[in-house]
């Protein structure tokens, strides 16, 4: 048995306690600010002794921000909704599109077929701003301007690509051995792909799923150009708060506590399918 | 509004009764004071209507806004309804935060939607909304009697900032010519003057400065006598907004042009003059002496929230920053006092740059007659009126607003020095830069420049000369 010198040890223990301290510590200082009010926020020199209050959350979910330029209407609980409603929606049928796609694309080898995969990755390459008036004026004689519909077909751009490329690099490291033995049983492509496939790919399609969600969740222009103020996600919204009468540094923390956390809460729950998936997606055996 | 609520508004506005009969009357009714400023814009209202013009018109119908999350939206908002009711249409709007507002009021023009009829938007945006046929040319509604009521008043705005929202379209094109386009009409504006903490000066027997050299000694003792603060706040990211506050202000008080216009029409860089020399190696020095030590990222928002927690003795930007930090939430509400500014000492009055918010008719509006309604009415002074008495629609843009009592009052009461401040220097306050084309990216090469002699990368006469080849270059190149 290897056996690991104590000094190894205490200074390993070290070294990861300040890699924690480094990465965890802004988080903690948000979360300790949105209990704050702006003025003890502000105060020189900074301290974390304080009286605690929750007027920032309740701000936020009564959707009425006092400034001192009186009180102001805010949208944030909607917006919340929109994020995670825009998020869901797009990252299902990105899953329900891609899924199936990378499937193809990992077993059947057709002519054409990277082509068209790489194209549909070269989705992710093209800055959003180059394409977002095209859309705009394409989406205004379409009818679609300002509905949800829209902007989840215009969130495929983020997702379906995403999902489309982990999803086949993990089809592709199952044994293709596995899915003959069972077709040579009389089984049809879609029987092999829904009972042999697709549970063998779990993690993988967990993972994409995972991080699709993510960066949907994280958009930010889309919606902005492309929809009125009563469909913005939690990225937009939260700019509601710095305004020209001031900045609300408690509100933004009570916001960004409140926005993080279905991202947060998904990625701790479906860690372990991340990392396995990730990995094992990206490694050819 | 109940019959006697009604009585004692109508007889506000007929002069019958004070402010204090007002107040006191309505809460023997049960009614908030905020409540009963929109009951008496509402009787305004109400007498508006009886002007004879026909405001009926287009009842039924239904604009749309595109507006910036800001206290003069929410002072046209609280107002709606009174608009509503006068006219019979319907007013829809969307308000996006000012960070992306721009953004997405230039992808809803730029696409030629017609979806918003009417948008907030600053002076300096019309400079590229007009000529590129994104906004109408508000002269022929304005001059066109069927169109607006006899009441509208368009010269009781302020000159100075009428004219700043006017440009012919010609480069180098003076603001308010007799050939200009109306492209906007102001809903209040900004100036740049002091705003200092009295608290502070008074601890430390300072005296308001009244020149940028007594500026550069006060800021430099007010940094010293703060522990962990600094002397005063300036905007310096690199951006055009570092250059329009204080700085221009302090500039053009020395004469100094941004641009000079040849015979020929043709632009050339007026930087690097030797009075240009000597007022920014002024200005680089008080930065370097008593500005923030991480100026080079100070936008509005920094300067004002460094002058409202005390990190700061003073700060040479926007009024009405210091108005809004002045106010509750912050550590030095109530301390914070206002004073007019004129850099040289030489000069008869300040001459302070300023920043403009008001209001466009998008040229892809299906209903422009409709949208000049409510245009003519949220800028003309029955609302300007209610929004500077009882909402923060401070600076009006109206002379009658400023010589309401009730309004000069609510201000001297709680922002010491503020009238006097706004009366001194808005004779003087316009918009100082040359209208044309390149504004954005040439401003915002000035501020680049400018950081760099801050951090003594470059020293100012050599900066500037730099600067001005490389305008000069610009303006060539764009055929200006």
């Amino acid at each position: 048995m290897e056996s690991v010198n104590p000094i190894e040890r205490a200074l390993r223990g070290i070294a990861i306690t300040l890699v924690i301290l480094f990465f965890m510590f802004p988080i903690f200082w948000i979360i300790l600010m949105s209990f704050q009010t702006n003025e003890t926020i502000l105060r020189m020199p900074p301290s974390m002794v304080f009286t605690p209050t929750l007027e920032n959350y309740m701000a936020l979910i009564t959707g009425k921000l006092e400034t001192s330029a009186g009180i102001l209407e805010i949208a944030f609980m909607k917006n919340l909704f929109n994020s995670f409603f825009l998020s869901t929606a797009s990252v299902a049928i990105g899953l329900v599109l891609g899924v199936p796609a990378a499937y193809a694309f990992a077993r059947l080898k057709f002519k054409g077929s990277e082509d068209i995969a790489f194209t549909l990755l070269s989705f992710r390459f093209a800055p959003p701003l180059l394409v977002l008036l095209p859309l705009t004026i394409y989406f205004q004689q379409l009818g679609l301007a300002n509905t949800y519909g829209g902007l989840i077909w215009v969130y495929q751009l983020i997702v379906l690509p995403l999902i489309l490329w982990i999803v086949r690099g993990y089809f592709e490291d199952i044994p293709a051995d596995v899915e003959y033995a069972y077709r040579i049983a009389g089984h049809s492509w879609g029987a092999t792909f829904r009972k042999i496939a697709l549970p063998l790919a779990g993690p993988g399609i967990a993972a994409a799923a995972l991080l699709a969600f993510i960066f949907a969740w994280n958009n930010f222009v889309f919606a902005l150009v492309l929809a009125s103020a009563d469909k913005q996600p939690v990225t937009v919204g939260a700019l509601a708060f710095v305004t020209a009468s001031g900045i609300q540094y408690g509100q933004i923390a009570a916001g960004i506590v409140l926005s993080i956390a279905p991202t947060f809460a998904l990625a701790l729950y479906a860690q372990r399918y991340l990392v396995e998936g990730l990995s094992l997606g990206a490694v050819k055996g | 509004m109940s019959k006697k609520e009604k009585q004692l508004a109508e007889a506000f506005i007929a002069g019958k009764i004070g402010r204090r009969e007002l107040i006191k009357g309505m809460t023997a009714l049960g009614v908030t004071t905020a409540t009963a400023g929109v009951l008496v814009n509402a009787a305004a209202t109400e007498a508006l209507a009886q002007n004879g013009f026909d405001w009926k018109k287009h009842n039924g119908t239904s604009i749309k806004l595109l507006l910036n999350k800001h206290p003069y939206t929410d002072a046209m908002i609280a107002n709606l309804e009174n608009f509503k009711a006068l006219t019979g249409m319907d007013v829809q709007y969307d308000v996006f935060p000012e960070d992306v507002y721009f953004d997405k009021v230039t992808a809803a023009l730029s696409s030629g939607s017609s979806e918003y009829d009417a948008f907030m938007t600053g002076a300096y945006m019309t400079w590229t909304y007009g000529p590129a046929g994104w906004c109408d040319d508000l002269n022929e509604f304005i001059h066109d009697a069927d169109k607006t009521n006899p009441d509208y008043n368009w010269e009781d705005v302020l000159e100075g900032v009428r004219k700043s929202c006017a440009w012919n379209g010609r480069p180098g094109g003076a603001l308010g010519s007799d050939d200009a386009k109306q492209w906007c009409i102001p809903l209040a504006y900004e100036q740049n003057n002091l705003t200092y903490n009295k608290r502070i000066f008074d601890a430390n027997g300072l005296a308001v400065p009244t020149n940028i050299d007594e500026l550069m000694g006060t800021a430099a003792a007010a940094g010293a006598a703060i522990d962990g603060g600094y002397g005063i706040g300036v905007r310096g990211s690199r951006s055009w907004a570092t250059i329009h506050p204080g700085f221009l202000s302090g500039y053009t008080n020395f004469g100094q042009v941004d641009l000079n216009v040849g015979a020929d029409g043709k632009l050339t860089a007026a930087m690097n003059t030797d009075v240009s020399k000597d007022f920014h190696s002024k200005w680089v020095k008080m930065i370097q002496d008593s500005g923030a030590p991480d100026w080079s990222t100070h936008t509005w928002y920094q300067v004002g929230t460094d002058v409202g927690s005390g990190k700061s003795a003073m700060m040479f930007d926007a009024d009405i920053l210091g108005y809004f930090m002045n106010g509750p939430g912050n550590a030095e509400a109530g301390n914070l006092a206002f004073s007019a500014f004129k850099a040289n000492p030489d000069a008869a009055a300040p001459t302070p740059n300023i920043w403009i918010w008001s209001m466009s008719m998008s040229s892809f509006s299906k209903q422009k007659d409709a949208t000049w309604y409510f245009l003519q009415w949220v800028t003309g002074p029955e609302h300007d009126l209610f929004g500077a008495r009882e909402m923060d629609l401070v600076n009006p843009a109206r002379s009658s607003v400023w010589a309401d009592e009730m309004f000069r009052n609510k201000l001297s009461n709680s922002y010491p020095g503020y009238v006097e401040m706004h009366d001194v220097s808005a004779p003087g306050a316009s918009i100082k830069f040359t209208a044309q084309p390149l504004f954005f990216d040439l401003t915002t090469e000035w501020a680049a420049t400018l950081q760099k002699m801050v951090a003594n990368e470059v020293p100012v006469d050599e900066g500037l000369d730099m600067l001005a080849e490389s305008v000069n270059k610009q303006l060539n190149e764009a055929g200006l």
